[in-house]
């Protein structure tokens, strides 16, 4: 008896940390700053969405769960490569260049930020064992 | 025999939902596409699947059990396929590679085109 | 490959003879074929038969081994408070040939630590390979050599 007790509890543990993982995920493809980002987080969705079922599958007892786990499998690879296909045909677009322009000034203001802090430790450094 | 089976899927559910959030999050914290990609192929992969291998062991009849199975191999199979289209399909197109990459074997080959 | 179906066919008979189709039944006569076949290996000619079927367990347990390993180095560095990763880009110089080789050894080198394939070159000589970890792209590319693709030219040569 004890080990459905378990189970019980292992099931809602998966369920909250499914969820948990659905919305890092949803965060990523809402923010993600270009299309194969976007696309990678619908990959990771439907494996997530595949777990969902399974521990649904277990939760409930229905077998035909299994089918549908399978079927999602394939549409979500099939989704993929066509994404995949797209990319390829479609190219960069302005929006791509100017978030990637923007990711790059952002890097570069951190480095030069970054680059000067370590230069005032330096000089207070100096100052102070010329002191 | 019965409990250490429920016992076993029990685990094995807790841990796959644990990589799902840990590929998630990898989807957050890394730096550029292509490292996100690793977090997504491996760690994702690896959850469904032990969720999908909970799922089969905790059913006990064969049906069930080999339809389970099935979708687990099914599941490793394409998972690196998508993820070589995508990377290979970015690639091409010309997203760059993030600036703490230290070597880049492909370039010279894209810049001769 | 007639010799797998044999095994599977002796396992079905013995399912059909003691009655109960049921996974662990199948898989009991799966082995006692195994045995059966092991005991006139000599006369039907599986010597081949049982050192190939090694081998592939082999790859395959090497494999599930790698998978479990990556996914957990995945882990702990996205868990890592400071992640500090050196990612790049490695061209591997390929010794397998056939294309069925080499989608195993891309599908294989995806699902292992660090490594992720992205690219063959057209004459089939090089696979461009994305490590998480290119500080020491020597010791990864030797890692491939002796891991995947040794097993791989073993088991399907």
């Amino acid at each position: 008896m004890s080990a459905d007790i378990i189970l019980d509890y292992a099931v809602t543990l998966a369920l909250a940390t499914l969820c948990l993982a659905f919305f890092v995920t949803i965060y990523r493809i809402i923010k993600g700053p270009t299309l194969p980002d976007r696309i990678l987080g619908l990959d990771m969705l439907v494996a997530i969405a595949i777990g969902f079922i399974a521990v649904i599958g277990i939760k409930t007892g229905f077998t035909l769960y299994v089918d549908v786990a399978i079927a999602l499998g394939l549409v979500g690879f099939l989704a993929t490569v066509a994404f995949a296909r797209f990319v390829l045909s479609r190219g960069k677009t302005e929006d791509d260049l100017l978030s990637e322009a923007r990711e790059a000034a952002a890097a570069a203001r951190r480095e030069a930020k970054a680059a000067s802090r370590a230069e005032n430790r330096e000089r207070q450094h100096s100052t102070r064992s010329g002191q | 025999m019965n409990e250490i089976v429920t016992l076993i899927s029990a685990a094995l559910l807790v841990i796959g939902s644990l990589f799902a959030l840990v590929a998630s999050v990898g989807l957050v914290r890394l730096p550029d596409l292509y490292t996100r990609m690793h977090a997504a192929s491996k760690a994702g992969t690896m959850g469904a699947c032990l969720m999908l291998i909970a799922l089969a062991i905790h059913a006990a009849d064969f049906g069930t059990m080999s339809r389970a199975l099935a979708g687990v191999v099914f599941f490793l199979l394409t998972a690196p396929v998508s993820s070589h289209l995508l990377a290979k399909a970015s690639y091409a197109v010309g997203y760059r590679l993030h600036s703490s990459s230290v070597m880049d074997d492909m370039a010279p080959k894209d810049q001769a085109k | 490959m007639s010799l797998l179906l044999v095994n599977v066919l002796l396992a079905l008979v013995w399912t059909a003879v003691s009655g109960s189709f049921s996974f662990l039944n199948f898989a009991f006569g799966f082995v006692l074929a195994i045995f059966a076949l092991s005991l006139i290996r000599e006369q039907v000619g599986s010597v081949g038969y049982f050192s190939r079927a090694r081998r592939v367990l082999s790859l395959f347990l090497l494999f599930i081994y790698e998978l479990v390993l990556s996914a957990w180095r995945v882990a702990t560095t996205v868990l890592s408070p400071r992640m500090d990763i050196k990612p790049g880009i490695i061209a591997y110089p390929l010794k397998v040939d056939r294309d069925f080789e080499i989608t195993i050894l891309a599908n294989l080198i995806t699902l292992t630590p660090g490594t992720l394939s992205i690219d063959v070159s057209d004459d089939r000589r090089i696979l461009y390979v994305h490590a998480m970890d290119a500080s020491d792209p020597e010791a990864t590319k030797r890692d491939i050599a002796e891991g995947f693709e040794r097993k791989i030219m073993e088991a399907f040569r």
